[in-house]
């Protein structure tokens, strides 16, 4: 999978970039947008690794999740691949997955980050 | 815009309760009446805050059902729900129906019933649904997973210790010891001592202890157990009402002087800086301007610790410390009772409990004893002015209260 799949929106009047939920621009409140793509291979910004999962990933002992800018300053949180040898600054490469399956039983398909070794 | 006072307040034990949400509603309510000399009175409006009664309780209409149980018939009662701010909130809305003329006397009560839920996750999951579903949700995140984040993000910023975590944890610890309404009323110590007397095993010290992973698991790396907010049953109450009639009910009414609210965005990497919380400088800075104080006159404060980063960043964004100085400060005794700026002499969320609705509102009842000197052993001394923040979400909807003695 590539990862031009990870798409944000960027305001067409003040170019802010921001996650792609947004009706009016969370700076200057404008509501016309562009799709733009990520660039790049991001970087580490934060990470945890959660022991207590909610239900929806009951069957994952603890997974890692992280908080990534890709380089023209799109930021996204994910899980990451792996638990060991995470390191803030470090950098990753996306990958589409199935993470879970929900409470309704839907398989869920999103963007998982792979540390480059 | 008329000056609102409290007069009386009630407060569960909080913990584990065998007692239904209703049943702990009505408990601190009658206490705060009782407090307050309004048994016999007529309520204008009541508002209950309560995070999810819904879900957890099967309850619709819980400030329906509470007006008729205690009989406040024919009050106006509303239902107030901001996730865990739903008490700062439910208080926001009985000071805007005294201030606004349309009510003289008001009940507020928070509370929540959560530890009959034993399904593993089932709160974690029903908790997240606050966060933004597609960008957070989706991905497996919890609110202790974001005290992960921003505690790791802070640590790497400001190059601050996680042991200085420890040492807030300790502190709200060795202050829920002395209160009587404390989930947990027992110091680290004395939890190392007991786990000791139980041949749990053997540790120097409680520094030693806290490092131990059998003892003190890790939750959401690099935070522990011991650095996040158990969960809990538990209510509130306060009894608000115009403060010109207040000294017809109680000798020792506090004025509430200041309140803000304010929201920052739903997603939390979308904020400029994950480690500043946005909306409690507006929010407290709303509350400061309105009561004409600053930070400088604050003698007490409770502050949400739900994760003990959050004390350290609130105890920043609120102005007590410059930005990345607030963990060291605590470290070294700044935050303690008798220290420059006494910070959750009740335990703080992490040792009062966290009964989601009912924390906005316990916090403000803490204040209400420490500003009328009746707080006992965790006394404050000579406090007259106070303030909080309750922090809903996380971080994107915050109210913020400041107190004074009248």
């Amino acid at each position: 999978m590539d990862d031009n799949k990870i798409e944000w929106i960027k305001c067409n009047k003040c170019g802010f970039i921001q996650y792609k939920s947004h009706l009016r621009c969370i700076k200057c409140k404008n509501n016309k947008f562009e799709k733009i793509n990520v660039v790049g291979t991001p970087t580490l910004i934060s990470y945890t690794i959660l022991y207590a999962p909610p239900m929806e990933f009951r069957d994952k002992k603890s997974y890692a999740l992280g908080i990534v800018e890709f380089e023209n300053g799109i930021k996204a949180l994910g899980q990451i691949s792996s638990q060991k040898g995470l390191q803030i600054g470090m950098k990753l490469k996306p990958k589409f997955e199935k993470i879970c399956d929900d409470l309704d039983g839907k398989e869920i398909y999103t963007y998982i980050f792979v540390p480059i070794t | 815009m008329k000056s609102v006072a409290i007069i009386g307040v009630g407060h569960t034990k909080f913990g584990r309760s065998k007692e239904g949400l209703l049943e702990l509603l009505c408990d601190a309510s009658l206490q705060a009446l009782e407090n307050s000399n309004t048994y016999a009175d007529n309520f204008d409006s009541v508002y209950v805050g309560a995070m999810c009664p819904g879900k957890f309780n099967n309850y619709t209409g819980i400030a329906s059902a509470l007006v008729d149980r205690i009989n406040l018939i024919p009050a106006a009662a509303d239902h107030i729900k901001n996730g865990p701010a739903s008490g700062g909130s439910a208080i926001k809305a009985g000071y805007q129906a005294i201030a606004s003329g349309m009510s003289d006397l008001v009940l507020v009560v928070g509370g929540e019933k959560m530890t009959h839920i034993t399904t593993p996750g089932f709160i974690t999951s029903i908790v997240a649904t606050i966060t933004h579903h597609e960008a957070e949700r989706l991905h497996g995140v919890s609110l202790p997973s974001f005290g992960g984040l921003l505690t790791r993000a802070y640590l790497h910023k400001y190059n601050a210790k996680l042991e200085w975590l420890d040492d807030i944890a300790i502190k709200n610890h060795k202050n829920g010891s002395l209160n009587p309404y404390a989930h947990f009323q027992k110091t680290i110590q004395e939890f190392m001592e007991s786990a000791i007397k139980k041949g749990k095993g053997n540790w120097a010290n409680i520094k030693e202890f806290l490092k131990d992973n059998s003892r003190n698991p890790i939750i959401a790396d690099p935070l522990r157990l011991f650095h996040i907010c158990p969960i809990s049953d538990g209510a509130a109450a306060l009894v608000l009402c115009n403060a010109e009639i207040a000294k017809k009910y109680c000798d020792t009414p506090i004025l509430i002087k200041g309140i803000g609210q304010a929201t920052d965005t739903h997603i939390i990497y979308e904020r400029e800086d994950i480690t500043t919380l946005k909306a409690l400088r507006t929010c407290s800075d709303l509350a400061y301007k309105m009561a004409k104080k600053t930070p400088k006159d604050i003698d007490v404060a409770e502050l949400h610790d739900a994760f003990e980063i959050l004390e350290v960043v609130e105890s920043e964004d609120i102005g007590f410390f410059k930005k990345g100085e607030g963990a060291k400060a605590a470290s070294e005794g700044l935050t303690q009772i008798g220290g420059k700026i006494p910070i959750n002499p009740s335990g703080g969320l992490k040792a009062r409990g966290h009964p989601l609705g009912a924390t906005g509102v316990a916090q403000v009842v803490e204040l209400f004893w420490q500003l009328r000197e009746e707080a006992g052993k965790r006394q404050v001394s000579g406090a007259t002015t106070g303030i909080t923040c309750n922090f809903g979400g996380f971080g994107n909807n915050i109210v913020s209260i400041l107190v004074e003695r009248m």
